[in-house]
């Protein structure tokens, strides 16, 4: 049997490819492990209600919030707006996500935590600490979607 | 004539430079990267190359074929490398601008712009679908008068390598006869920012000449702090998401819509509604002059 030779290995077809695609593989898992060897990374909060007004606008250019709850660790905010459109806000990495509530389906009460969900699943789910707020906004979310249903 | 990988050769100084800019963010500005968003880009960069390779048979033989039924031979010289280079840039102008004009090719550019970072990685968050989009044919029309197939692919890679690092915070703005020209950190900004101002502006390649004759040029504005990303953005780094959201979106609303409107949902531009539930980048940045009281 022959031992092919490393010229006649390359030559062999996707086998550069391959040995690319692996170093190249390589060279992100070291980049990646040193973003985290670095401690690059953020983690904003929400620290006034101007800012979480000023965070819905950015997400729907001309959202003006009538009301903001605020989460206490400043992970998220709820706002809802004069047409009465509720906009969730969450932390995502080093910035920030927002995504509208479309129904009280997926909203959860547990005391002073509210759970919220979207109808876009990889948004995720996220619970806000919104003490005494929690109950006034369940409250009101339940009118989300009634028109619909 | 067998043309030149530019881009594999670059791709170990991207690295280097990638790591320079993260050291640089490390002691100035921690949030400039994010792990996971970083691995996103990375790993769109590594599919969208694996991609290409798959499909660069099919795109070269597209156009030899073009260049066998050429009207003219343009020859081997170094006035026509400069020409093809100038030519091309016109093309990927052209190209990105119905990359985010048209849904369809906004389907599969809209990748490179769902990081809310922007950093050199973000660079390499390029699309896996640009073949299946059909993006090429932009590029490749030259070989029909007479530009060899492999000039076209080393001046294409060279514009790519130019693209590279011009993605990013670290450079503020270059001399003032190069902002003129050139497409610079400061130009492209404000391509990749969500600020009603900036959407769908500063679409050149190399040559932000383009933008400046065609109408599309903005210049970043000290008053307005950029956001970078999309109008709704991804909310997540799920890498399969990142790639193919667009398109499930798009054909989604072709689905459910009626049968008069199914090709608009592909042809219009992004936001664009049957019902006109939906806005657009127009719309947006018509509504925030208007608010701002600036005339647009």
């Amino acid at each position: 049997m022959t031992v092919p030779t490393i010229d006649a290995m390359l030559a062999m077809p996707g086998v550069t490819m391959a040995l690319q695609t692996l170093t190249s593989l390589a060279a992100i898992l070291i980049v990646v492990w040193l973003t985290r060897r670095l401690r690059l990374g953020g983690d904003p909060r929400i620290q006034s209600e101007e800012q979480a007004r000023q965070l819905a606008e950015e997400a729907i250019c001309g959202f003006d919030p009538q009301a903001v709850a605020i989460d206490r660790a400043g992970i998220g905010a709820l706002a809802r707006d004069a047409m009465g459109r509720v906009l969730i806000i969450r932390q995502h990495g080093s910035h920030f996500a927002a995504r509208l509530l479309t129904s009280h389906a997926n909203v959860r009460l547990d005391e002073r935590f509210l759970t919220l969900a979207t109808d876009d699943r990889r948004f995720g789910t996220i619970t806000l600490d919104l003490g005494d707020q929690a109950a006034v906004w369940a409250a009101s979310l339940r009118r989300l979607g009634a028109s619909t249903q | 004539m067998k043309p030149f990988d530019v881009v594999a050769y670059a791709v170990p100084v991207f690295v280097l430079l990638v790591i320079a800019e993260m050291i640089w963010a490390a002691r100035r500005a921690p949030e400039k990267y994010e792990p996971r968003d970083t691995l996103t880009s990375l790993a769109l960069g590594l599919g969208s190359t694996v991609a290409g390779a798959l499909t660069a048979g099919v795109v070269l033989a597209a156009a030899m074929w073009l260049y066998d039924h050429r009207v003219m031979t343009v020859p081997n010289v170094w006035w026509a490398w400069i020409a093809c280079f100038v030519l091309d840039d016109f093309n990927y102008y052209w190209a990105h601008r119905t990359g985010h004009r048209v849904r369809w090719f906004w389907a599969s550019h809209v990748n490179h712009h769902t990081s809310q970072h922007y950093n050199l990685s973000t660079a390499l968050r390029q699309t896996w679908t640009g073949f299946f989009a059909l993006s090429f044919i932009f590029r490749i029309w030259p070989a029909f008068i007479g530009f060899h197939p492999a000039m076209l692919i080393t001046v294409g890679g060279a514009n790519l390598v130019y693209q590279f690092w011009i993605h990013t915070e670290a450079v503020g703005r270059m001399p003032r006869w190069f902002e003129a020209v050139f497409n610079t950190p400061s130009h492209h900004r404000v391509h990749h920012a969500t600020n009603p101002l900036y959407l769908d502006r500063n679409y050149a390649g190399a040559l932000i000449l383009w933008d400046r004759l065609f109408g599309t040029f903005q210049r970043e504005r000290d008053d307005l702090p950029i956001r970078y990303g999309i109008i709704k953005q991804l909310g997540s780094f799920d890498l399969l998401h990142a790639v193919f959201h667009e398109w499930r979106g798009m054909l989604a609303d072709v689905w459910h819509a009626p049968w008069r409107h199914k090709l608009s949902y592909l042809l219009r531009p992004p936001g664009w509604s049957h019902d006109g539930s939906r806005e657009g980048s127009d719309a947006i940045r018509a509504r925030w002059l208007e608010r701002r009281g600036e005339v647009g």
